[in-house]
């Protein structure tokens, strides 16, 4: 897959503090990315540099190939990005907000229009003022703004910050369903790790605005936890299929499916009343590298 | 792509305008100006304000029932209130109108966008004329026509101490000139909103840029009333700005009047563009 997002070197500093230093990464095109760090750790300045809101010292951002700093119109052209918090004109309508916005960009039929109103789910209240919506009808608002131009990359910094556990869900669907049917690229930030680790496969992880880590987080051998009836029986047959144990969590070896090591273990006479696949979460990959 | 689209720009300050006309706070103005002409015409019924205007052109040796019409009304509202009060609203809504963006986070949205800040701030700068034009007009027809309801018909008597301006004009004259003087009143006003307008680019809060500029104004006026500076009059802008009442004179002093607008328009301009090259070199972040 070809590189969609290019950071090149970027550095920001703000009175003489680092904000960001030296970052450089990559996106490719149709993944869902994640940007993980604490807060203050440059992730708003990241997405900032990326979308031109803050101007880098040093380095560049390439979005679809153009450079955000001197091409930025046709960088831009095919973006869309919501914030943590969806700031509208609370006096005018869902409706007339999004036109305003199109109108920045250029030229958008009604058709699209009410195309993504619907898509979002707005349709029975576009016309009310944004002063009335609920937070959740805020993000999604926030959503068909972003979608309106036809973006091939969308930059989602927070998009589940305060949203219920039903919204919360919605917005994952919605993000998969854009990557899946029309091949967007998404890059999002958010602390709740667990929304992050079933969207994303690989992650950038800022600390002090330095990257520290940048890859697929699901890199380590995959570990499970057995139950045998009679270890003891089963020491030859492990000690063929498992490359490393530790009591009854074990590694199995390249290549071996776990249905091999369990047949091999049943032919031995051996009873399995359990096999448990134990997955590394997100949230300890990420406090195991912040703690480094 | 063309580089400059006039249909877009035109959709674009279409969207701004609306934004701008549907906050409440952008009819303050049209509303206090009403209030005040209400409240005028009001006051003139008394017995010694009424006696007083009287006095004065009869004083000046002119019928006071030829002269004390709706347009001489019309254009003593217009003198004595619009600088104190179009400058308090013109700063209020100019002030606002990038910084109370930024404050929102509505310019980021806006700046996510494929759209230079040039153009941005282009749009708005527009939108503020159109508003400063909006007043003016607002401000000169309300206060003619409320004028003509208590005054009526008649000639236009035209005092004006600190330019030095006294002239009579019958109806259909008087009528001219205070057409003429209305697009005038408007550039000069246009300096409050550009004033306002490149504070409201600068980091500040929307409330700063409106009070700033209004401190620039009174700061100013103040000075220019301190008697040792009388040789320095004509260097001050609200000298400059109160230039459009020559307009009146019998001989209206074209050259003094250009030379006075073009300060005015550098002034406006050079304003536009810092404004312009601060907010380029901002960092907008959450």
């Amino acid at each position: 897959m070809s590189d969609l997002i290019r950071l090149e070197s970027l550095s920001k500093s703000f009175r003489g503090r680092p904000a960001v230093t030296e970052l450089s990464l990559s996106i490719a095109r149709g993944e869902i990315f994640g940007l993980l760090g604490h807060n203050g750790a440059g992730k708003s300045t990241t997405f900032g540099m990326m979308l031109g809101h803050v101007r880098p010292d040093a380095g560049e951002a390439f979005v679809c190939g153009y450079s955000v700093e001197r091409d930025r119109a046709d960088a831009l052209r095919r973006v869309g990005a919501i914030f943590e918090t969806p700031c509208f004109y609370d006096y005018l309508s869902g409706l007339q907000n999004l036109r305003f916005l199109v109108s920045l960009s250029g030229d958008v039929s009604e058709a699209r229009l009410r195309e993504v109103v619907e898509l979002v789910g707005l349709t029975g209240r576009i016309d009310d003022p944004v002063t009335y919506y609920s937070h959740g009808m805020r993000q999604r608002l926030a959503l068909a703004q972003a979608l309106l131009p036809e973006p091939e990359f969308i930059l989602l910094d927070e998009p589940t910050e305060g949203l219920d556990p039903a919204g919360i869900h919605e917005m994952r669907a919605m993000i998969r369903r854009l990557r899946d049917e029309r091949g967007l690229t998404v890059m999002l930030s958010s602390h709740l790790l667990s929304e992050v680790e079933q969207l994303c496969d690989r992650v950038a992880i800022l600390d002090g605005g330095k990257l520290i880590f940048s890859g697929e987080w699901r890199q380590g051998p995959t570990q499970w936890r057995l139950s045998l009836d009679d270890w003891a029986k089963a020491a030859g047959s492990l000690d063929r299929y498992v490359a490393e144990s530790n009591g009854e969590i074990v590694e199995l070896r390249q290549g071996v499916d776990i249905a091999d090591l369990v047949s091999e273990l049943v032919t031995a006479g051996v009873r399995v009343r359990g096999v448990e696949l134990l997955q590394a979460t997100l949230e300890d990959f990420y406090l195991g590298r912040i703690r480094k | 792509m063309k580089f400059f689209s006039m249909s877009l720009f035109a959709r674009q300050l279409g969207g701004e305008l609306r934004k701008l006309f549907a906050r409440k706070r952008t009819y303050i103005g049209f509303g206090a100006f009403f209030v005040l002409e209400c409240m005028v015409l009001f006051l003139l019924r008394l017995p010694k304000a009424k006696a007083a205007i009287r006095h004065m052109i009869d004083g000046a040796g002119y019928d006071p029932s030829e002269y004390f019409s709706g347009l001489t009304l019309g254009l003593m509202i217009m003198m004595w209130t619009v600088f104190l009060l179009g400058a308090l609203y013109l700063a209020l809504v100019c002030g606002d109108v990038v910084s109370k963006e930024v404050e929102d986070g509505t310019m980021r949205m806006m700046l996510c966008r494929p759209i230079s800040r040039g153009r941005i701030l282009l749009v708005k700068a527009v939108a503020c004329a159109v508003y400063s034009g909006a007043l003016t007009l607002f401000i000169a027809g309300t206060a003619l026509i409320a004028g003509l309801l208590y005054g009526g018909f008649g000639g236009l008597f035209v005092f004006s101490p600190t330019e030095h301006i006294f002239a009579l004009y019958d109806f259909w004259p008087g009528f001219a000139r205070y057409l003429m003087a209305i697009p005038l009143l408007g550039m000069s006003l246009f300096t409050v909103s550009a004033i306002a307008f490149f504070f409201s680019c600068t980091k500040m809060k929307p409330a700063a840029a409106t009070i700033i500029t209004l401190s620039v104004l009174f700061l100013d006026t103040a000075l220019k009333a301190i008697p040792f500076f009388a040789s320095y009059q004509n260097w001050f802008l609200t000298t400059k700005m109160g230039v459009w009442v020559h307009i009146f004179e019998y001989s209206i002093p074209w050259e003094k009047m250009v030379e006075d607008y073009a300060l005015l328009t550098a002034v406006n301009i050079t304003l536009l563009v810092i404004g312009w090259q601060i907010f380029e070199q901002r960092d907008f972040k959450s």
